[in-house]
């Protein structure tokens, strides 16, 4: 369901520049997600995955990465979208967020990736409010790119470990 | 925090009435009561605890009794109102730590606590030397050059507190230096005390730096009255001795005249070599990255595809390449190597202070200072060797009367020694005292429950008793041991470590007990298997057997729990496949393997599909997000590159029947 846009607040300029930069952009489903270019570490085909027991569906396992043990988690299954066959265009796109006790590196499964965009500050607006689907909190914003909508993502707040293990489901 | 503009608001309203001359009225009173009783309640509510505080405090003064009639309580209103500001002001400043001065470099600040760290380490250890020697120049000069620095640089840092402590002390030892003052042993305690007080200092310096608002060490007037006065006293001051420490001074006479062995701590001068500081997270990644590097060039080398392609100078390639291969993981493992002996010298203050405590006279002896250990293993022995020197000074040493009734030497001694052995290292904690008591230990333990009274044991299974949680034979508790905590404790930090105790004593003559440890940490020697699809590994240390079953092998009792019957005992079974939710190629037993492992003294069997191969592998840590995860300690790369996850099998013990919440 392609959000549409209610009543837009105006974003603040302060606001808007802090969001500006250079976003990667990837596919969930059918919508179009951006997270900061700084916080991507790496892209990777799809790879065996490790699967760890005792732990909620979203999270799939770990992954080597070069002799690193990064963990992987399922972003359409965190956000409740339901889940899909792995196809070739299927990714893991690995992170670096901060965590509690510092940086640390965690791999997302997307359906494939698209584009690094460069985003001023008027090309970012504010999110409204559009339910639970995905919550608010993991959203730094919207932008609008060539008549295309992405949704920005704070994916430190997204794969924060309270969030991994309180999340259930959030759909 | 800062507070909200109404209670400012407040504030300087109850300010305005009495300049407008409120105080008059004869209301009045009764109206600043409530005036500054909102002013507590809004406080309160936004938890400014110092303007809390002085609201209650005024509240209290106002309402007493003590003013004779509404002028006394009208004359200390502006006294009020004025506290009240200030605290207002508190309030809205961050709490400054008057010690950390702001401004200050943070990594200077670290830099120092860990400088000051190893300067006061070295301080304790010349100081034992003087005590033992008086005339011992060297010692005397190391020691004051330690104070000196540390009183140098805590200036410099602005760490005023810090500075004066130093200075009180390098003074006391420059007019020793001076042969202007005898260091008796009243001295020593001081200078001891002095570097207990400075550690507690730069503890709190280090709270401040990770955020925490630690409260100040309280300067202790008593200690810097007894450093001054001993800065002001003649020369020749005869210490008052208590029996105690004179002792002391003549178990140093016995020592020096018997010309023993080095003793802790290592009076060698301290060898000047040439060391660079590392921060240890670029060490933990280089033996990582050379851990791994094992690994891919063992994965380079049995490649199929380059199998076909193998000239004899190829080979010859490849061979090197193992070879520097394996020196460059040896040398990265050796950075994380450290001597032991700096952990037994510690341990010279601690036999010192608690035989003076227990009026006993103890010496301690230590052997394979040189020996050394992964670092963070000497760190996780430290507790556990303070608990077992603590022991032996309470419970197994004797008094010096009750050792001279039975003919052994007055002073008794405690040994420190560190050795290899077969790929491991031995630490040894030894004494010559009274040895355990099999009698006393089996009586506990039947008390206790934890042994029926027709069991028999074996010397050896007695004394391992002593492990068990809750146990302790001592008469009375005393503040130091004897609370049956210490010996649970210290197996379960030596099980941490991959080690094992084994103990030996004898009746009247003394008890060891001896650490094995593994050199390293890092890498582990794993059994891996395999269930399913999915691969673990089993830590080799804890593998006791593996067979596979046969059909009169497991039992099913009350048709849920299943054992094996191994070797005439019956122990539980844990299918891991329905642990971990996985599925397995076959879930009969007789297409499967047992693997019968320990801890902690229990044995039990793992059910696995296959047996793939014994690998030595470095242990990754997955994580903070599988902090929730049990059965599981951690992940290791395999041969083929995919991430086998390590078996915790405390945990899965533990929990061998319930089932996971996933």
């Amino acid at each position: 369901m392609p959000p549409t846009m209610l009543s837009a607040k105006e974003a603040t300029p302060a606001q808007a520049d802090g969001r500006a930069g250079k976003y990667l952009t990837f596919q969930l489903a059918n919508e179009e997600f951006g997270i900061r270019v700084l916080k991507v570490r790496e892209i990777m085909g799809l790879q065996e995955i490790t699967a760890v027991p005792q732990t909620p569906a979203h999270i799939k396992g770990v992954i080597n990465l070069r002799g690193k043990v990064v963990p992987v988690i399922d972003l359409r299954l965190k956000f409740g979208i339901p889940a899909a066959e792995y196809t070739q265009r299927t990714c893991i796109i690995v992170t670096q967020v901060q965590a509690e006790s510092g940086a640390v590196l965690m791999g997302i499964v997307v359906d494939g990736v698209s584009e690094v965009v460069n985003l001023t500050g008027s090309e970012i607006e504010d999110t409204p409010d559009f339910g639970e689907q995905i919550a608010g909190r993991y959203l730094l914003g919207m932008a609008k790119v060539k008549g295309k909508v992405k949704i920005l993502l704070d994916i430190d707040k997204v794969l924060s470990t309270q969030e991994i293990h309180h999340l259930g489901s959030l759909a | 925090m800062s507070c909200s503009a109404d209670l400012r608001q407040n504030i300087e309203d109850l300010a305005l009435r009495l300049v407008m001359g409120g105080t008059e009225s004869a209301t009045a009173p009764a109206d600043w009561i409530s005036a500054i009783e909102a002013i507590r309640a809004k406080a309160a509510d936004e938890q400014a605890a110092v303007l809390t505080a002085t609201a209650e405090a005024a509240l209290e003064q106002v309402r007493g009794a003590s003013f004779q009639n509404d002028e006394g309580r009208r004359a200390v209103l502006p006294e009020i109102i004025t506290r009240l500001q200030q605290a207002l002001e508190g309030e809205t400043e961050p709490p400054r730590s008057a010690d950390l001065a702001l401004g200050q470099d943070p990594e200077l600040l670290a830099d120092f606590a860990l400088e000051s760290r190893e300067h006061l380490a070295a301080i304790e250890a010349q100081v034992l030397i003087l005590e033992r020697d008086p005339g011992n120049k060297e010692a005397l000069h190391a020691a004051f050059r330690g104070f000196h620095t540390i009183k140098g640089l805590a200036g410099f840092l602005e760490l005023w507190e810090v500075q004066r402590l130093a200075h009180e002390v390098e003074t006391v030892l420059d007019r020793a230096r001076n042969g202007e003052l005898a260091l008796g042993a009243a001295a020593i305690d001081v200078i001891l005390l002095s570097a207990d007080n400075l550690r507690r200092w730069l503890s709190h310096v280090e709270a401040g730096l990770r955020g925490e608002n630690s409260p100040p060490p309280i300067q202790d007037q008593a200690l810097l009255d007894r450093i001054q006065s001993l800065n002001g006293a003649p020369p020749e001051t005869k210490p008052a001795a208590g029996l105690a420490t004179l002792a002391c001074q003549v178990e140093v006479a016995d020592r020096g005249a018997d010309g023993g062995p080095a003793a802790a701590p290592p009076s060698t001068p301290r060898r000047e070599t040439m060391a660079v500081k590392v921060d240890t997270t670029k060490l933990d990644f280089l033996v990582d990255m050379a851990g791994e590097m094992v690994i891919a060039e063992s994965l380079v080398r049995h490649d199929r595809e380059l199998a076909g392609l193998k000239t004899p100078q190829l080979q010859r390639k490849l061979a090197q390449l193992t070879r520097i291969t394996a020196e460059l993981q040896r040398t990265a493992m050796s950075l994380r190597l450290v001597p032991i002996g700096p952990l037994f010298g510690r341990m010279a203050r601690l036999v010192r202070d608690l035989s003076r405590q227990f009026g006993k006279r103890v010496g301690l002896e230590t052997s394979g200072n040189e020996i050394e250990l992964d670092r963070t293993i000497v760190e996780e022995l430290a507790d556990p060797l303070m608990h077992m020197v603590r022991n032996s000074l309470d419970h197994g040493i004797e008094t010096p009367q009750e050792r001279e009734r039975q003919g052994k030497p007055a002073v008794a001694h405690v040994y420190l020694k560190a050795h290899h052995q077969s790929g491991q290292v031995v630490v040894e904690v030894a004494d010559d005292g009274r040895g355990l008591d099999r009698e006393k230990i089996r009586a506990k333990a039947i008390e206790r429950g934890l042994i029926s009274e027709d069991r028999i044991l074996s010397d050896n299974e007695t004394y391992n008793l002593i492990f068990e949680p809750g146990f302790s034979t001592a008469q009375k508790v005393s503040n130091v041991s004897g609370r049956g905590v210490g010996m649970d404790v210290v197996r379960r930090h030596v099980e941490k470590l991959r080690g094992r105790i084994e103990i030996r004593s004898s009746r009247g003559d003394g008890s060891s007990f001896f650490l094995k440890l593994p050199l390293t940490l890092a890498i582990i020697d794993g059994l891996v298997v395999g269930v399913g699809v999915e691969r673990y590994i089993v830590p080799l240390f804890t593998v006791r057997e593996m067979f596979r079953p046969r059909a009169d092998t497991i039992w099913t009792v009350q048709n849920r729990v299943e054992m094996a019957l191994v070797r005439g005992t019956l122990l539980p079974v844990l299918r891991l496949y329905r642990k971990f939710r996985v599925s397995p190629k076959s879930e009969d037993p007789l297409e499967s393997i047992l693997i019968v492992a320990e801890v902690e003294g229990q044995r039990f069997c793992l059910l696995v599909d296959e047996l793939i191969g014994k690998q030595e592998v470095v242990i990754k840590s997955l994580g903070e997000t599988f902090n929730t995860v049990t059965g599981v300690s951690g992940g290791a790369i395999l041969g083929d590159g995919r991430v086998g996850l390590i078996l915790d099998l405390d945990r899965l013990f533990k929990e061998r029947n319930s089932e996971s919440d996933y």
